[in-house]
């Protein structure tokens, strides 16, 4: 297993500056904020006012009347930017039917609003007052079923619940399964919503910033919740040429670790992390030399950036990667946010722009990172590492890279070791 | 999928909890019997509620009393299988790792609905009274990852932990991504299998959707034949197990007796025609997913000794699988459905299963049948589970033997 390249030829993005990739990138290399008063429930009362909502999409612009009325809207949301991926692939239709096509969405919540709904109608009304077919809607793995309904796909439909991460755990995973020959072409990704449960249950942990994400910076206040859905398509290499299609970035490789520490806070000594990241670049075949930029987890509390500075610290030594956390502008879309980045990571490679980290005003000291700072930058862009910490203690670091900038694929193990143990 | 060995297995189940407790109880393999007593949740106003729940459970039994406050159901019945299956499997003894270490050994485990305990009970608090006053400790809960999050919290596990969620498939597919994982050497060893607790809100949803077992005072006592003849609804039930699979080089350099080997993995997803239906059983996609898992092992269809089957007591599903299997493995074939014994526990369901296959693949006599009859000692099972959305998965399991 492992000697097949895995390429991304297609990316999709539902985002709160932006449908589609083009405009979602250039917002973010313009330093765009999309934070604003939340209008999807009451928040006047609960002490925060402001997520990053995609106010922009209209789930009937991409789904079929019947399509509308299975779905909640983070199904919704990824079965838009799914179409927005295939799209941007060029890939067709015929292409995606069929048992060599698997799709695998993470999430943290899923269908989020559908189970708030049914929740209030029960507490309000009792068993009786839950409308029955509200019910087959909530199910574990929806989000992937949708996409998969659509497109055709008889393969492999998962689900991977990975809290924060979920969008590296998904890509990640998707791409062993074309490395493990179990699938040609995977659908991927992550998708959340902003809803009032988690939106208090934030709150409640003090972890919610009043107005702005601020990422590295010493007078930081905390997160601010996003949503969004952000898709790509891999391909097998194989696959790919013989449709002729143009890769824009490589799956290099990805690692993945636990803290086994505490339930939402990163260790301390970001251990799992630099584990993760080291597995990371061993999956790929490269060192720590190659990397150009990193995208940060970089959520705006000062847990996660000292942990997070410790990770670079530790894997680059002396070398001051730069690096950037979009979440300064998208806020922390939980389960969509790696995979919303590893877009990101794909279009920087692309155009060779680093998205900025803006509202970035006193740097902490203890952070001493190259942080793009308030404007975008342009520099070398052949290797990008996304990194992502989540609930649950889970870390997960994926590695893009430019098509043919990696070694050659052999059988690779994630510890480094080439060829079977 | 490359031959795996199960060196363990850690499981909390209405019939028992721990293997040997676990075994015992298939000795004499029946329909689930209990009081169908409800502990979980107050059912008083549910007059015939009947839930298959793991009786008298008691974590604090296995984990001692501390730091078990703010767990909820799912996370307790959890971290007690993983707890012993991290012993059974002799990776731990007395608590402490003895064999492998905590950044080489990882859990990938099935949940289908996550901690709905935890959820109704925040959103509870938000609706009638205020969402400023949910409790922060518990907010983590509902997140669909928590259980395992903890899983690895209170057993060390730092190599990886994966949350799988495929609704009733979740716990075969883990079997899949596990493989993966190994064959990456992303880890050493895996816990890898399902957990789903009950609580109030799945009870009440599963009714509501008419699926559980009708309100008949007589249901207990129809064999599993019958009730899967007259899809009688099925009986809700909750758990979690956990088998120990590693290669099947470590588990010899261990010396650790194999208790069974994971071998194929086979799934599909084909939805209905039309674009009206979302629920939806798949007779086609059951038989590919068979069919793929037994090519995986390199096996034919004859070798399959006994199906460890999904059959719930749910007509429309039940039948569809029942034939996907009589198209595969011919009509003949012996058939269990371990739901009629342990109850349709869900993302936890093909896990039970798989736990009652190592038993049989150990020699205790496979049931509670719905069809046919197994000729020959038990050397090959195959795991069958329906998805409610026109997805199905299989996996095959074997006797150990030599390599």
């Amino acid at each position: 297993m492992g000697a097949t390249r895995v390429l991304i030829t297609g990316v999709g993005v539902v985002s709160s500056i932006g449908l589609g990739k083009d405009e979602y990138f250039r917002a973010l290399a313009e330093g765009r904020s999309g934070i604003s008063p939340v209008e999807s429930f009451d928040a006047s009362h609960l002490g925060r006012q402001v997520a990053g909502e995609v106010k922009a999409f209209r789930a009937q612009d991409h789904l079929t009347s019947a399509e509308l009325r299975h779905t909640g809207r983070c199904s919704a949301m990824t079965l838009a930017a799914a179409r927005m991926a295939i799209a941007d692939a060029g890939i067709a239709p015929e292409l995606l039917r069929g048992p060599r096509t698997a799709v695998v969405i993470g999430t943290t919540m899923g269908e989020a609003d559908v189970i708030a709904s049914l929740d209030h109608a029960w507490i309000k009304s009792g068993p009786k007052g839950i409308t029955r077919a509200l019910l087959p809607k909530y199910g574990s793995t929806l989000l992937p079923i949708h996409v998969a309904r659509a497109i055709g796909a008889q393969g492999m439909v998962l689900t991977l619940p990975a809290a924060c991460a979920a969008g590296n755990y998904a890509i990640g995973f998707g791409a062993d399964l074309i490395r493990a020959g179990r699938a040609d072409v995977v659908v991927t990704g992550a998708s959340e919503i902003v809803q009032e449960l988690q939106f208090s249950g934030f709150v409640r942990l003090a972890a919610m910033a009043p107005s702005r994400c601020q990422p590295f910076d010493l007078n930081r206040q905390g997160i601010i919740v996003g949503e969004g859905s952000g898709l790509v398509i891999l391909e097998s290499e194989e696959h790919a040429v013989r449709r002729g299609a143009r890769a824009q970035a490589e799956v290099g490789g990805y690692g993945l670790s636990c803290d086994a520490y505490h339930i939402t806070r990163p260790h301390p000594d970001a251990s799992g992390s630099i584990a993760a990241m080291r597995s990371a670049l061993a999956d790929s075949g490269i060192g720590p030399e190659a990397v150009d930029f990193v995208n940060a987890h970089g959520t705006g509390t000062r847990a996660n950036d000292l942990a997070e500075a410790k990770v670079m610290a530790d894997v680059f030594g002396g070398r001051k990667v730069p690096i950037s956390s979009v979440k300064s502008m998208i806020g922390h879309c939980m389960g969509a946010a790696s995979a919303l980045e590893a877009v990101a990571c794909v279009m920087t490679i692309e155009t060779g722009i680093y998205p900025p980290t803006i509202a970035y005003e006193t740097p902490d000291p203890d952070c001493d990172l190259d942080v793009v700072a308030n404007v975008a930058r342009t520099g070398k862009a052949d290797v990008v590492l996304n990194n992502s910490l989540a609930f649950g203690g889970y870390n997960a670091v994926t590695c893009f890279a430019r098509p043919g900038v990696l070694p050659p694929p052999v059988p690779r193990r994630a510890n480094g070791a080439v060829g079977h143990a | 999928m490359r031959s795996r060995a199960i060196t363990g297995l850690g499981i909390v189940s209405t019939a028992g909890i721990g293997r040997e407790s676990f075994f015992r109880a298939l000795e004499s393999p029946a329909p689930f019997t209990g009081t169908g007593r409800v502990e979980s949740f107050d059912a008083t106003a549910y007059p015939g509620c009947r839930v298959a729940e793991v009786p008298d459970f008691d974590p604090a039994k296995y984990l001692g009393d501390k730091g078990l406050r703010t767990l909820d159901r799912l996370t307790k019945l959890l971290v007690v299988a993983t707890r012993l299956a991290m012993h059974d499997a002799g990776f731990k003894k007395d608590g402490l790792y003895v064999q492998s270490s905590a950044d080489r050994v990882g859990i990938c485990c099935s949940n289908a609905y996550g901690s709905l305990e935890a959820i109704t009970e925040l959103d509870r608090v938000a609706t009638l009274e205020d969402a400023r006053y949910i409790n922060p400790a518990k907010f983590p809960n509902t997140v669909a990852n928590s259980a395992s999050g903890y899983a690895s919290i209170w057993e060390d596990l730092r190599a990886l932990n994966v949350a799988v969620s495929d609704g009733n498939c979740g716990a075969l597919d883990a079997v899949a991504c596990a493989d993966i994982f190994l064959e990456t050497g992303r880890a050493d060893a895996l816990l890898v299998g399902g957990a789903e607790a009950m609580s109030e809100a799945l009870y009440v949803g599963f009714s509501r959707l008419g699926a559980l077992e009708p309100k008949v005072k007589d249901v207990s006592t129809l064999s599993p034949r019958q009730r899967a003849s007259r899809g009688a609804g099925a009986l809700l039930g909750e758990g979690a197990a956990l088998l120990a699979v590693e290669p099947m080089e470590l588990a010899a350099s261990r010396g650790r007796r194999r208790l069974a080997d994971l071998s194929g993995y086979g799934t599909a997803f084909l939805p209905p025609d039309h674009e009206g239906a979302l629920i939806h059983p798949s007779p086609e996609a059951m038989e590919r997913a068979l069919a793929d898992a037994i090519a995986d092992a390199g096996l034919s269809p004859a070798d399959v000794d006994v199906v460890a089957s999904g059959v719930s007591g749910l007509g429309a599903f039940d039948r569809a699988e029942l034939a996907a299997i009589e198209r595969v493995l011919g009509k003949d074939v012996a058939v269990a459905a371990p739901k009629a014994m342990l109850g349709e526990s869900l993302g936890a369901g093909g896990a039970m299963a798989m736990a009652m296959g190592v038993a049989w693949l150990g020699g205790l006599a496979p049931g509670p049948l719905v069809r046919g009859t197994p000729g020959r000692r038990v050397r090959t099972v195959a795991v069958t589970s329906m998805g409610f959305y026109g997805n199905a998965s299989a996996v095959v399991m074997q006797a150990p033997r030599e390599t």
